[in-house]
């Protein structure tokens, strides 16, 4: 008997004994030949799904309960949100005049864009950024500025666990999941690679550097003026892009937690994981695409 | 399937009811799932809250493919897992009085949360995958296709993973009783 067939049969004892309730010993009946090699099996399988079947503590599941409910409520209460109510109303204010009015350029938005939190021109960053979201009008432009803005995000992670502010890494972290989120529904409702081809790259935001350079393997070139779209679509462009940043931002803040005080530790821990995850969910919302 | 793919779409549309429904099916499996993953019956609890909260955040971006929505439920476990072990080394911390027990009996308690113990333990004895398998056939209960989903491995692999997995197990077993 080959261990393939032997494997068949052994499935098929703890289908019957599992699932279809037989005793043990109808099942060794069903197969003499292998009743000596199989009892054994079965019985360890019997008891590690007994001894397995272990329940939460009740007052356990009745908290995690509430806090879930709680998650959902406020999820739903997050979805009516407006976008803007994040920011201070003058940092808004300025955002549309450096944007609209000035075009993106100077030294005021340059100035912005290099700004870490705490800077006073760290709220007009996050407004410049959401205007330019927002005037960014395709869904390819879009999600670009996303990747972008995570890789950003990542950066100052690093940056204020560094300084060992654990309030700052924890509070970026959402701002970095929130993105990463919102670049996996963009890609899952993304027009098609044709559709993306032709949208312009939105213009003037390229990230400064952060990220070091990789081990190993090509480096997509930062920003979009430099990739070769007509050799290579935009959804490609962009799956390349996210993957670069997902395993260099992956070493960038597993270095930072080597350099970072203890107090800041645990924050930067959560954010390599959100990281990871959210990097993750991307690239299979872009393979599936 | 039909029913649990309207759930998913419900819950996509943030009908929290639907997303109620679907954490209450599959909260205990993905419990036991983890807790036999990491050996750890109170960090089993922590973890498998953190991977509702973590779809309830990303449950927009899943996306139905005739797979159960416990094979997406069940990956996003895995990394938790895999997140968790990575950041501590595994302990052998004593399951405590962290077990719900099922009965009145405190020496009938006290014997099955040894058996727990037991197996718990001897789980960490093998390989990623025969744990894995394990895991998912007599913990959470899937069918040799649904783990074969969930691992994206084929049945005939699953099956061989199975077999070795409970030798390997019943070995462990053994050995934890001889040092007794």
């Amino acid at each position: 008997m080959t261990n393939k067939e032997f494997d068949n049969i052994l499935n098929d004892c703890l289908e019957r004994l599992l699932v279809k309730g037989e005793s043990l010993e109808q099942c060794l009946e069903r197969y003499p030949a292998q009743a000596a090699e199989l009892k054994p099996l079965l019985e360890t399988a019997l008891a590690a799904r007994e001894a397995a079947a272990i329940q939460p503590r009740p007052d356990f599941k009745a908290q995690a309960s509430y806090q879930f409910r709680s998650a959902l409520e406020e999820r739903a209460a997050g979805k009516s949100r407006s976008s803007w109510g994040w920011f201070p109303r003058w940092a808004t204010v300025v955002a549309i005049v450096l944007v609209l009015v000035l075009g993106g350029g100077g030294g005021t938005v340059a100035a912005a864009d290099s700004s870490m939190p705490g800077s006073p021109l760290y709220p007009v960053k996050l407004a410049t950024e959401q205007v330019r979201l927002t005037l960014t009008l395709s869904q390819m432009g879009k999600a670009r500025l996303c990747a972008e803005l995570a890789d950003e995000r990542v950066a100052e992670i690093a940056y204020m666990a560094d300084k060992g502010d654990a309030e700052q890494v924890v509070i970026i972290t959402r701002r970095l999941e929130d993105k990463l989120d919102l670049l996996v529904v963009l890609v899952g409702g993304s027009e098609g690679a044709n559709g993306v081809l032709l949208a312009p790259p939105p213009a003037a935001t390229a990230p400064p550097t952060t990220a070091p350079p990789p081990a190993e393997g090509p480096m997509p070139q930062k920003g979009w003026g430099g990739i070769d779209e007509s050799a290579q679509n935009g959804t490609q462009a962009l799956r390349d892009r996210v993957a670069y940043d997902a395993a260099n931002n992956q070493a960038l803040l597993n270095e930072a937690l080597d350099k970072a005080p203890e107090r800041a530790r645990e924050a930067l821990r959560r954010a390599i994981v959100v990281s990871e995850d959210g990097y993750e969910e991307v690239l299979e919302a872009l393979e599936q695409s | 399937m039909q029913d649990e793919e309207s759930l998913v779409r419900r819950a996509q549309q943030n009908d929290q009811e639907a997303f109620a429904q679907l954490y209450e099916e599959h909260f205990d499996r993905i419990y036991r799932y983890i807790a036999l993953k990491i050996g750890d019956a109170v960090e089993a609890e922590d973890l498998t809250q953190q991977v509702f909260l973590n779809s309830l955040r990303s449950i927009s971006s899943f996306r139905w493919k005739g797979r159960p929505f416990s094979a997406w439920l069940y990956r996003i476990a895995h990394n938790q897992v895999v997140d968790y072990l990575r950041k501590k080394k595994r302990s052998d911390l004593p399951l405590e009085e962290t077990l719900a027990s099922g009965s009145d009996d405190p020496q009938r308690d006290a014997e099955r949360r040894l058996d727990i113990e037991q197996v718990l333990a001897a789980a960490q004895k093998l390989t990623e995958a025969q744990r894995e398998v394990i895991s998912l056939r007599f913990t959470s209960e899937l069918s040799i296709a649904q783990v074969a989903e969930v691992m994206g491995k084929s049945q005939g692999a699953v099956k061989a993973l199975q077999h070795s997995g409970i030798v390997a197990l019943r070995r462990a077993l053994m050995v934890t009783e001889n040092d007794e």
